[in-house]
């Protein structure tokens, strides 16, 4: 906390951050810890960093994304492993690269040690008001207003309103005003956005019901344990221990579980015989195929009317049953979002194997809500339309904890650059999956709620989880986002594996170098003793560099290949309509994107190799001028 | 409004004719238009003003025909004028040197074309078969680039990546949904798929040499010792006397061009002089030419006199003549001494002729069309033909292709198969345009129910 809470025109802070979900936690916390004076407002202290929809983070890509926030000194990490339940390392029996910590977790606790993080850090203010519209002057933002007739000042704000904009949720024909069950809906601030020019539309998701785990019967269902050694989100290697305080017990002392001690299960079960039935049977009941429902909703996450109808040939779908906690009865079940009416869910939940006597605590519903296209948006995450005004997470199309999280630290991070004239941070798309994600947003746009997807990556290769903190240190020493201690021991860590990675080629085993016979035999088990020593950490970044070398080097060519076009810029303001012969659907795409770089103008769908070429010309003849 | 983004160029033949076609693209079209013929009004698109040209100073120049095409509605996108006067040369370009005064510019070659492609009327495929239709020679040629023009090339890439990311998707699902509720991970099923595909392309592929043989022709040598009748044979083929015909050996010294078209093929044929051991040096250096000739040559015509000894032809030669692009022409068997020359070059097919008697002519046209053919991999039934740069491209996408088979095989981790499958949709993407990556993800959805 600083020294009090500052209002009224005259009194400006740096950087405020509007909303205190996933984002708004990493960008509140980014840009204190950069030195900046922050002010974080929310609608309700109570719900910050809530998981609205499933109590767990990671899984394949995003447990990726963790990690890397981890390496640009973010919080989401160490929370997620201080507060989880059950951890699990997907697809273990893939190669490295598409390996992926997930972990379930404590929905409550989460928030606590979220709320009690915030609370602790130096240079930020939380206050509890609602966000109902943006002060702005001469195209800049100034301020925001609030239900409290109280008025906040700052250089630069972020918003990170995720679902609330608008909010509409739906259990059949029922309808309910707000973001998320139980809470309100931010109505003023959308027309704050479209008084600036900022354009919005609808996108839909929704969450699965929760019911009572005593009402469950295990009997007959697959039990999932966790894993014996937990693969963790943060790097405990490189940091202090002090950073990993639990939330039972901040101070000196002890207490409560480490990270991976008495994991709980989840379970496995199936819809029944009879779900079919019923929901076929009421499909016309369901918000969602009645036409209640304007947007537009995840491929990746249908609702089980969705997956009856077009996959009419599948008998069963599969639902997994997670815990939402240890001091709490109150389950999740996965794989059944629905906007069916509040009965025909009943009907539907105890048609479920195991289901058959469940009472239900809350119901499914779909939840519709305003978001601002990220096209409308700098790589910085900056709004092209209003200056020193940034965006991160659910309102800029995405979907999930770990991108709003990504998003909002990027943002935390840009806003304070802005403010004091430093160059943003933009990651590279052959960095980091938060690379991927951003220049995805900002370049391509989305229609459905974003997920990232490791195939979105076109060197996911590069990507193995545990190489996070190496590929990103320059960036977390160049910004300060970690402290020199922990710089210092990534990069000797680094140096170590790289050290680890020439002795192995030239060493020899077996009468061939240790670097040949890994390649076939692909097991630390072969790793000479003095390696085997060494932390998980180096063993598994050699033992990948060395086994996958041919594979990383490709990568790294075709990197190359591309390099020079990410390079060359365009002007600010760049007349796309002057360039002869660029065809004219790409100028008009071109022209609405407003590409930084050569290389992200490749990267807009419907431009093509043969636009870009033209524009490389114009611009080489631009330069001779 | 400036016409100096106005493009100009004569679309007809240069010289005298009955009417010559001026060609302009560019915004000046419309206004242009109305100011040569003289009329208050503009002129209605697609329809055909007859007029008098007046130039920049209301001089009147010629009869003409004027139509204009409107923005959008045109070969090119822009707006374009059709302007057709009498086809004499001075007044042609009476009227190029106004319409220069008027700010237009003459169009750089290929322009007209090219400018349809930047304004996305075609894609490379078609803009490429433009070109193709316009020096096509032969009634194959131009069936072949109106369909490629019509976007057949297109049309089977799109189909290919759509299998190709259809197989990827497949891949994908277990790399990024690890906890969903797939069928077992089962690769015999992509590994199946990714043996048809490579199949395929590579008979795609194959048919550049078809196609390189319909546009470009088929370059033909006849070889021979002197006096045997090559000359003759051209002159039965062509029906006409190109050649220099006489008996005095060696009197074709340089080599003589002449086309015919063998079926649908267009045949470049070169008289060549006669093989033999020359006996002064304009003679070698003839000789030494038809060598050079011979190695750039499709096809030769390896012809003797039935009534003399077999020839003795130079290794340099006859290393490049196989069974399948020679075929061996035994003339002269109206001659009392001529006699079946089988034994001579035994696996190559043999025609009997006598250019003297007009005889054997039309079977050794009928053998040497099924000889070309038979080498030759014609196109599927779709009729799809690659050009050289296609296949290049398909070459690059069949290699990766294999590489990602052999992953396959050796049961590899389905990552790495995924990162050559990528390399070969973005190889395919150079024939016709990039693929995005949301195409894979939509196939995915559509054959995996995924929703954990």
């Amino acid at each position: 906390m600083s020294g009090g809470l500052k209002f009224g025109p005259n009194q400006p802070y740096d950087v405020i951050i509007c909303g205190a979900g996933h984002a708004g936690c990493e960008a509140a916390l980014a840009a204190s810890r950069l030195g900046a004076d922050v002010l974080m407002l929310t609608g309700n202290l109570d719900t910050i960093a809530q998981m609205s929809c499933n109590p767990a983070i990671g899984g394949q890509a995003k447990g990726h994304m963790v990690r890397e926030i981890d390496a640009l000194g973010g919080e989401m990490a160490i929370n997620a492993d201080t507060t989880a339940i059950q951890f699990r390392l997907l697809n273990a029996s893939k190669g490295p690269a598409v390996q992926a910590p997930r972990a379930q977790c404590d929905k409550k606790a989460y928030q606590y040690r979220m709320k009690h993080v915030l609370e602790l850090q130096d240079n930020l203010d939380l206050f509890q008001a609602m966000v109902q519209g943006l002060i702005y002057e001469d195209g800049r933002v100034v301020g925001v207003s609030t239900n409290l007739d109280v008025e906040f000042y700052a250089k630069s704000v972020v918003v990170t309103t995720g679902t609330f904009l608008r909010g509409l949720m739906h259990v059949g024909k029922n309808k309910n005003e707000g973001g998320r069950m139980g809470d309100f809906s931010a109505k003023g601030l959308s027309g704050s956005f479209l008084e600036a020019g900022i354009e919005l539309e609808r996108l839909k998701t929704g969450t699965p019901a929760r019911i009572l785990g005593s009402s469950i019967d295990f009997t007959n269902l697959e039990e999932q344990l966790g894993d014996e050694e937990p693969t963790l989100f943060a790097f405990y290697d490189t940091r202090e221990e002090q950073d990993l305080f639990h939330v039972e017990h901040f101070g000196q002392e002890k207490l409560g579980w480490a990270p991976g001690e008495k994991q709980v299960s989840c379970w496995m079960t199936y819809t029944g015989e009879k779900t079919r039935e019923v929901v076929q049977d009421n499909l016309h009941l369901s918000a969602m195929y009645s036409g209640e429902i304007e947007g537009t909703g995840p491929r990746y996450c249908p609702s089980i009317e969705d997956k009856f109808v077009r996959f009419s040939d599948k008998d069963r779908h599969m639902l997994f049953l997670e815990p939402e906690g240890r001091n709490t009865n109150e389950w999740y079940i996965n794989g059944l979002s629905t906007s069916l009416p509040f009965e025909v869910q009943l009907d539907l939940l105890r048609s479920i194997d195991g289901l058959e006597k469940v009472h239900m605590l809350r119901p499914a519903y779909a939840v519709e809500y305003d978001f601002a296209p990220p096209t409308q948006l700098f790589p910085s995450l900056e709004s092209k339309k209003v200056e020193n005004l940034f965006f991160a997470g659910q309102i800029n199309g995405t979907s999930g904890y770990e991108e709003a999280a990504g998003q909002g630290l990027i943002a935390g991070v840009n806003a304070v650059q802005k403010v004091r004239g430093g160059e943003p941070l933009i990651l590279k798309r052959h960095e980091a999956y938060l690379g991927v994600l951003i220049d995805d947003l900002v370049t391509k746009g989305t229609n459905e709620p974003y997920r990232m997807f490791s195939s979105r990556a076109e060197h996911r290769l590069l990507f193995n989880h545990p190489s996070a903190e190496l590929r990103l240190v320059e960036h977390s020493d160049r910004l300060q986002l970690i402290d020199g201690q922990r710089v210092a021991k990534i990069k000797a860590k680094s140096e170590k594996i790289l050290s680890w990675v020439d002795r192995l080629e030239v060493e020899r085993t077996r009468g061939e170098s240790y670097a040949l016979h890994l390649r076939r035999s692909r097991s630390q088990e072969d790793f000479p003793d003095e390696l085997k020593t060494e932390t998980r950490e180096v063993r598994d970044e050699v033992h990948y560099r060395v086994v996958f070398k041919g594979y990383l080097e490709r990568e790294l060519k075709q990197i190359e290949k591309m390099r020079h076009i990410d390079h060359i810029r365009l002007p600010e303001g760049f007349d796309f309509g002057k360039v002869k012969g660029l065809r004219s659907e790409s100028a008009e795409k071109l022209k609405k994107i407003a590409p930084l770089t050569l290389g992200q103008a490749s990267r807009i769908s419907g431009v093509n190799p043969a636009d870009i070429s033209i524009l490389m010309v114009f611009l080489e003849a631009a330069s001779r001028k | 409004m400036p016409a100096s983004d106005t493009i100009v160029a004569l679309s007809t033949p240069a010289g005298e004719s009955a009417i010559a076609v001026i060609r302009l693209s560019g915004c000046a079209c419309p206004e242009l238009g109305q100011s040569i013929l003289g009329r208050q009004s503009g002129l209605k698109a697609r329809h055909a003003y007859f007029g008098i040209y007046l130039d920049i100073k209301g001089k009147r120049i010629d009869d003409c025909v004027v139509t204009l095409y409107e923005a959008g509605k045109s070969f090119t996108g822009e707006a374009m004028l059709e302007i057709a006067p009498h086809g004499n040369p001075l007044i042609v370009q009476k009227i190029m040197e106004d319409l220069m005064a008027r700010g237009c510019r003459p169009a750089e070659p290929g322009e007209f074309t090219r400018t349809a492609f930047m304004n996305g009327k075609m894609d490379l495929s078609q803009a490429e078969a433009v070109s193709d239709l316009i020096r096509a020679r032969s009634d194959k040629s131009i069936e072949v680039a109106q369909r490629q023009l019509h976007g057949s090339v297109g049309r089977k890439m799109s189909e290919l990546t759509d299998r190709l990311l259809s197989v990827m998707a497949h891949l994908e699902a277990y790399i990024d949904f690890p906890e969903e509720d797939l069928p077992d991970e089962n690769q015999s099923g992509p590994a199946m798929d990714l043996r048809k595909l490579i199949n395929e392309i590579n008979e795609l592929i194959e048919t550049q040499h078809y196609s390189a043989l319909l546009h470009e022709g088929i370059k033909t040598l006849i070889v021979g010792e002197p006096n045997v009748g090559k000359s003759s044979l051209i002159n039965a083929l062509t029906g006409s006397d190109r050649s220099i015909v006489s008996d005095i050996p060696g009197t074709t010294r340089d080599y003589v061009s002449a086309f015919l078209m063998i079926g649908p093929w267009r045949i470049e044929i070169l008289d060549t002089a006669g093989l033999h051991e020359a006996v002064d040096v304009i003679e070698q250096l003839g000789i030494n030419h038809t060598i050079e000739q011979a190695e750039t040559a499709d096809f030769f015509l390896l012809m003797l006199d039935s009534s003399g000894d077999s020839p003795t032809l130079p290794a340099e030669l006859l290393a490049r003549t196989t069974a399948e692009n020679t075929i061996v022409v035994e003339n002269k068997i109206d001659l009392t001494g001529s006699v079946s020359h089988d034994a001579f070059m035994p696996d190559f097919k043999h025609a009997r002729v006598s250019l003297l008697e007009r005889e054997g002519i039309s079977e050794l046209r009928q053998q040497w069309q099924a000889s070309i053919e038979a080498g030759l991999k014609q196109p599927n039934a779709d009729g799809v033909v690659v050009n050289a740069r296609h296949a290049a491209a398909l070459g690059d996408a069949r290699d990766a292709l294999e590489l990602a088979a052999d992953k396959l095989k050796n049961l590899e981790l389905s990552e790495l198969v995924a990162a050559d499958l990528r390399d070969a949709v973005e190889f395919i993407g150079r024939v016709v345009g990039k693929v995005d990556n949301e195409r894979m993800l939509d196939s995915l959805f559509k054959q995996f129910c995924i929703g954990k």
